[in-house]
């Protein structure tokens, strides 16, 4: 499984927001990508969107409640056409299942299109181990597979580079020239992977959706490497979580209108690739194999949690993190695992273990947006909030959870909200405390306490005012002026 | 139809796996009737009955439609040249050819050419034409060989759609996969009749389709939407990565 990071949250945030680049990228995100969503609905009216997005929920709460129903008609209708259906419980038996498929066919090349599933088990470290030559070919992947990294998007996983770092990564790898025309490098980029593309044995694509009723594996992608993966190689591999099963072909057409537009604003992508077993007898060329196999990896935890099952019905899109007020100061890589942004502080967290994920339900201000913009309606802010209060009250992760510093202060809180002398009191201490720390009104300088340093340290507190509500009222409310003070 | 192999089936075996599912679902047993869907609930007469339907609304239209789809293809970033007439289209092609300044082209083994003599116009402009599909004489190597040596890739169309601009192509014998994909132009011919008006009307044909085939979908679907595209690198849009960087539509109607 792809390596896990997501103790590291608040170091890597506060490197992340540093970065003066990632941040230039990230708001390219927020307004490229939300300006077209909204242009995309609008065309179609927010009454259709509306109308359309309430059909997707209820097809996608329908499928997961009869999932086992569905994979196995799947299993059937994908059997019946001719191919081969692998089931995984977790990471290390999809990765073995694919290592096992590659070395039993010699395979020696293989080319992957965009899949998330594969980023979240590490299957290319478990290729190479096993000798398999693997090439990511959507254009964003295969610059983070050059540089070593992971994506930081769900839709755009290159996006936190900027082209003079994509020039000089070329330059570096592949021995290019330098050069500040993007459109340069994608003809690189096009030149080196379409000889892989024709000399792979293997074809690698995960799935956007499985229809269950003819065991359809379906891709949705712009770039074109999706249908090469599916058609040059011999053996085709379709690797993905099995949460990604839709009843029947029909309920397919809403999808195809949600998804593309909440993405990246686009009414339909560039291609909708539809696979269905291997080639054919009369078929001029596809693969002579296809392989699906469908991952648990901790889904069925989800699946079995009420307060959580929703997240499964995620579609990927991104459009979470494009609206993000947290995602769009930090990106993609400071969440510390493979899903980022709102959807991602519910779904790794639940992969990975909430102990090791504590502070990803944190990062969020709870505003909404995320719920807002979701296609499935998925109530991400909801979720997030059953995940605090699991930590807050989970007797296990206790000692993870809440610091015995943050448990006092709110007892603290408590003791003194009740105790209206107390309150007084300490409201006369504070304004003499924060006397040092004061400038303009505001408390700007970084105050040396424990959890109150992490606060003031990035932000200005308003400093407490020269009397209290209390004191004022006690004076019966002389002058106005004082209040506004 | 599918030629039946032993399926493999490797990691945990099916019903362990859908066992572990359904207790994650609060269930000890498979259900006993099937859940309650209604798509999966029509049978081929009731699919015969909406399809019939579906083309006689399609043909009410037509002439509407053929106007939607060339707008939308067109905003789609497909170059698209219409008219009645069968010597125009055959003299778009040949001019592109001549245009493109290619040696060679690809097209597909599809019904539509038996109405569009192309071969020999193209010929003419002094470009070899290949037509990619099997026979004796050819293995899948030189099929393939030969489509990456074209400078231009032409096919018909299966379906077009109204709604989204896309043409759909079915592979399949007489239908490379990779005639619209791997030539850096794709020209794709579309007839009047080949519109439908939503993806909506695709799937019902598809269904029709499949159950009238004893479930067979046959192996590969594409919607073709405009030209490759990719806005990976600072979200600046490029066309032409994997795919075609250019296409074109030739709408007959």
């Amino acid at each position: 499984m792809a390596e896990v990071k997501t103790r590291d949250f608040v170091s890597a945030s506060d490197a992340a927001m540093r970065d003066a680049s990632l941040r230039r990228a990230l708001r390219q995100v927020g307004g490229g990508f939300n300006e077209a969503r909204l242009e995309a609905i609008e065309e179609v009216s927010w009454e259709t969107w509306e109308e359309w997005r309430e059909v997707a929920r209820r097809t996608k709460i329908h499928a997961l409640e009869n999932l086992d129903y569905y994979l196995e008609m799947l299993h059937d209708r994908v059997t019946a056409a001719g191919g081969h259906v692998h089931f995984a419980r977790d990471a290390a038996q999809a990765n073995a299942i694919v290592a096992e498929i590659a070395r039993s066919r010699s395979v020696k090349i293989a080319t992957k299109s965009k899949s998330m599933v594969s980023e979240e088990l590490d299957l290319n470290h478990t290729l190479d181990a096993n000798g398999v030559e693997v090439y990511e070919t959507d254009l964003g992947e295969y610059i983070i597979q050059l540089a070593g990294e992971t994506p930081s998007h769900l839709v755009a996983p290159a996006l936190h580079k900027t082209k003079e770092q994509v020039s000089e990564l070329f330059h570096q790898k592949l021995g290019v020239p330098l050069t500040d025309d993007i459109e340069e490098m994608a003809r690189v980029a096009r030149q080196v992977l379409r000889e892989k593309f024709l000399s792979a044995d293997l074809g690698i694509s995960g799935a956007n959706f499985l229809v269950a009723e003819t065991g359809t594996l379906v891709i949705i992608t712009n770039e074109g490497n999706g249908r090469l993966c599916t058609s040059a190689p011999r053996i085709h591999i379709g690797i993905t979580g099995m949460e990604k099963v839709i009843p029947s072909l029909q309920d397919l057409a809403v999808f195809l209108r949600l998804l593309p537009r909440s993405a990246t604003g686009q009414r339909l992508t560039s291609y909708v690739s539809m696979v269905t077993g291997p080639r054919r007898n009369d078929d001029e060329d596809g693969p002579e194999e296809f392989h699906l196999v469908l991952v648990d990896n901790g889904r069925s935890r989800l699946l079995a949690d009420p307060e959580l099952r929703e997240a499964l019905y995620c579609i990927r899109c991104g459009a979470c993190l494009n609206i993000c007020p947290v995602y769009g100061k930090i990106g993609g890589h400071a969440y510390g695992w493979v899903y980022p942004g709102p959807i991602g502080a519910i779904v790794s967290p639940t992969l990975v273990g909430l102990k090791e994920a504590k502070d990803l339900p944190h990062a969020s201000s709870l505003c909404g947006a995320c719920r807002e913009v979701c296609p499935i309606r998925i109530n991400i802010p909801r979720m997030l909030l059953h995940l605090r209060h699991r930590l807050a009250e989970s007797p296990l992760e206790t000692e993870n959870a809440t610091t015995t510093g943050e448990r006092q202060a709110a007892q603290a809180y408590s003791w003194l909200m009740s105790n209206p002398a107390a309150l007084s009191a300490a409201a006369k201490v504070g304004r003499l405390a924060q006397k040092p720390f004061v400038s303009g009104g505001k408390v700007s300088k970084r105050v040396p306490l424990p959890l109150v340093s992490r606060w003031t340290g990035g932000r200005d507190l308003p400093a407490m005012p020269r009397q209290t509500f209390r004191e004022i009222w006690a004076q019966g409310l002389e002058s106005e002026a004082e209040i506004r003070e | 139809m599918v030629e039946k192999q032993n399926a493999i089936s490797l990691g945990v075996p099916k019903d362990d796996f859908l066992g572990h599912v359904r207790r994650s679902l609060g269930r000890d047993q498979p259900l006993e009737t099937a859940p309650v869907h209604l798509p999966l609930t029509e049978n081929f007469a009731d699919l015969e009955v909406r399809a019939k339907a579906a083309t006689e609304r399609l043909e009410t239209i037509r002439g509407e439609l053929v106007d939607r789809f060339e707008e939308t293809a067109r905003v789609r970033n497909w170059n698209v040249f219409r008219t009645s007439s069968v010597e125009e289209s055959i003299g778009y092609m040949a001019d592109l050819a001549g245009r493109l300044g290619i040696s060679k082209a690809a097209r597909a083994d599809q019904p539509v050419f038996a109405e569009l003599a192309v071969d020999s116009a193209l010929q003419n402009t002094g470009i070899e034409l290949f037509v990619a599909a099997h026979d004796e004489s050819t293995s899948d190597l030189r099929v393939r060989q030969q489509i990456i040596e074209s400078g231009l890739g032409i096919t018909g169309a299966d379906y077009a759609v109204a709604e989204t601009g896309s043409v759909v192509v079915l592979p399949r014998k007489g239908l490379s996969r990779l005639v619209s994909l791997v030539p850096p132009v794709h020209l794709a011919i579309v007839r009047a009749k080949d519109l439908v008006e939503s993806i909506d009307d695709v799937f019902l044909f598809r269904r029709l389709e499949y159950l009238h085939k004893g479930g067979d979908m046959g192996s590969y679907l594409n919607f073709i939407t405009g030209p490759s595209r990719t806005a990976d690198i600072e979200m600046k849009l490029v066309v032409g990565v994997h795919g075609p960087r250019e296409v074109h539509l030739v709408l007959l109607a």
